[in-house]
């Protein structure tokens, strides 16, 4: 304990108020969700959990929940595989330099704005313009892309195409970290490549799996901005971050904020386990 | 070659081609004619290169290219300073207070940030009547937001290049009767440069990428990039060569970034994760 308590304060003094200012707005969410507060209904008249029966018997909502939750079941199992394919290819390659030109290469998606690569998809699933007319060319089926049900498939793709490349960097990044003698010996006994990934890099990196799930479902929880560009609010592409913008642009006030409180319950559940991991983790220097 | 080489090849070409798709479509559909987007699908090379639509989108963002700089340059710098000041007194002053800091930042920051916009709207509208100060649909009230969202992250990450410091070489500075202030500037920040500087440019890209905090803080288009090229989709209808021009222009300054400092946003993307080297 180097610091004086008053230095420590006044040098923290801003970011305290921040974090403040952030906590302050979980709590106010959960007490406004459980007011009647509206543009219809000015009042703070404490209802209980009358807001969540609500939001709960709305039948958009429900169906924001089940798409988000399609979105962060298959950006996980998606990404995860392509990212671990990614990254496994990248990995066969000694060289430094190769291998950190491709691994940006795969991850410049998430360098430019969601707003971009919103209004080029857009564009790729365009019926007349798009992929459709290099598939028929080539007497493949036409899709439509971005009708029904097909437009949630379609920007899960994208989906996959933003975040894959960062996967791949976090299972590089496990990699990186398994111990190069245990590398040396497997291959002293003889492994080829294939059972040297198999049977001894990848099982040693389940720290890759791990982040790759986490981020995954926290990306997934956050979907916003490549929906909203590609489809505006069409209901099939409504997710929960959609549903309460929408509660909020139309002041609906208290059901936007019982929509954030259960965002914000859900993604609690995977945040505060894996950052009070990460503190012993960052602190400990352990993995 | 090795076999597995030969197969490592054949994957990441297959994936690389489609991973390249949507940039090539972005460059070759912003420098077309009129007449060619009008006629030629998106992956078709131009007849000839045209660089009206480009000319025409660059007049229309520039004004908000110009706010989009002015408000993310400042505040990504002053929320890494203020980050680096904060976390060096956290990795300094162990003990009861400082230890369940961390966790709380943490928890703020992989949270969904878009959950939180009601309340702090709602705040920045009491700011307003109290101080008289406007702030919603101002340039330093959108400064103001993401300074509050993004300062803890910048801590965080900062807190994370922190605690891979020799310990010694900062504490002896200490000891040896030095203030902390400049301990700060002449030791610790010389050491934390490459950290310093990776989470800048990560959250620079962030706030330059961010579409949902403009969209919820200000009206209209003008006030950040994203927000312009949004507001041009909805304008443009079925010509895609002056929209793709927009995209490819708001794109380019973190494209840039990510191009000459790529190696810092991949270190800053993964201390973001949780301390990957």
């Amino acid at each position: 304990m180097v610091l004086k308590l008053k230095t420590f304060f006044l040098l923290a003094f801003p970011v305290f108020v921040f974090v403040i200012i952030l906590w302050y707005g979980i709590g106010w969410n959960i007490y406004l969700s459980m007011t009647s507060y509206s543009m219809y209904n000015p009042r703070y008249d404490f209802v209980w959990l009358k807001t969540y029966n609500e939001l709960f018997s709305d039948k958009d909502f429900i169906n924001t929940i089940k798409i988000t939750f399609t979105w962060a079941v298959l950006l996980v199992l998606f990404g995860n595989f392509i990212g671990l394919l990614i990254a496994v290819s990248i990995f066969q390659f000694e060289n430094a330099k190769i291998r950190s030109l491709l691994t940006s290469y795969f991850v410049y998606p998430l360098a430019i704005p969601l707003v971009a690569s919103g209004v080029i998809w857009r564009w790729l699933f365009d019926s007349v313009k798009g992929f459709n007319v290099y598939l028929s060319r080539i007497g493949v089926f036409k899709a439509d892309w971005l009708s029904g049900w097909n437009a949630l498939w379609s920007l899960i793709g994208v989906s996959v195409w933003i975040y894959g490349g960062f996967i791949a960097l976090l299972y590089l990044a496990a990699f990186y970290n398994v111990p190069r003698d245990i590398i040396d010996s497997a291959l002293v006994d003889g492994a080829d490549a294939f059972t040297l990934m198999v049977k001894v890099v990848i099982p040693q990196s389940k720290l890759g799996l791990l982040l790759g799930t986490i981020f995954s479902l926290l990306f997934a929880l956050q979907m916003f901005d490549l929906p909203y560009t590609i489809l505006f609010t069409n209901p099939f592409t409504m997710t929960m971050v959609m549903y309460m913008y929408n509660k909020f642009a139309y002041m609906i006030v208290n059901i936007s904020a019982a929509a954030c409180t259960f965002l914000i319950a859900v993604s609690a559940m995977i945040v505060i386990p894996y950052a009070t991991y990460g503190i012993r983790k960052w602190i400990l220097k352990v993995i | 070659m090795k076999l597995n080489i030969l197969i490592a090849s054949i994957v990441l070409i297959l994936f690389g081609l489609f991973w390249a798709i949507p940039l090539y479509a972005l460059i070759i559909g912003s420098v077309k004619s009129l007449a060619d987007a009008i006629e030629s699908p998106l992956l078709d090379l131009p007849k000839e290169l045209d660089m009206g639509a480009i000319v025409r989108a660059f007049n229309l963002l520039i004004n908000a290219i110009i706010n989009t700089a002015a408000v993310t340059i400042p505040a990504s710098f002053v929320a890494v300073l203020l980050g680096s000041l904060a976390a060096f007194a956290i990795y300094l002053r162990s003990g009861p207070i400082a230890d369940y800091v961390p966790p709380l930042i943490a928890i703020t920051t992989y949270i969904p940030y878009q959950a939180l916009i009601v309340p702090l709207i709602s705040l920045i509208r009491q700011i307003e009547t109290i101080f008289k100060l406007p702030l919603y649909d101002t340039l330093h009230g959108l400064f103001m937001v993401f300074l509050i969202y993004f300062t803890p992250m910048a801590t965080l990450l900062m807190f994370i290049f922190m605690n891979n410091l020799p310990r010694e070489i900062i504490e002896a500075a200490l000891t040896d009767g030095m203030k902390p202030l400049v301990v700060y500037r002449r030791v610790a920040l010389p050491l934390l440069s490459p950290g310093f500087v990776a989470t800048l440019i990560f959250i620079l890209i962030q706030m330059w990428n961010n579409f949902f905090i403009p969209l919820s803080m200000t009206r209209g288009y003008e006030k950040h990039v994203t927000l312009k090229t949004f507001g041009y989709v909805g304008e443009m209808g079925t010509i895609y060569n002056e929209m793709f021009a927009a995209a490819a222009i708001s794109s380019l300054p973190p494209l840039l970034i990510f191009l000459f400092l790529g190696k810092y946003f991949v270190r800053g993307l993964l201390t973001f994760t949780g301390g990957g080297r």
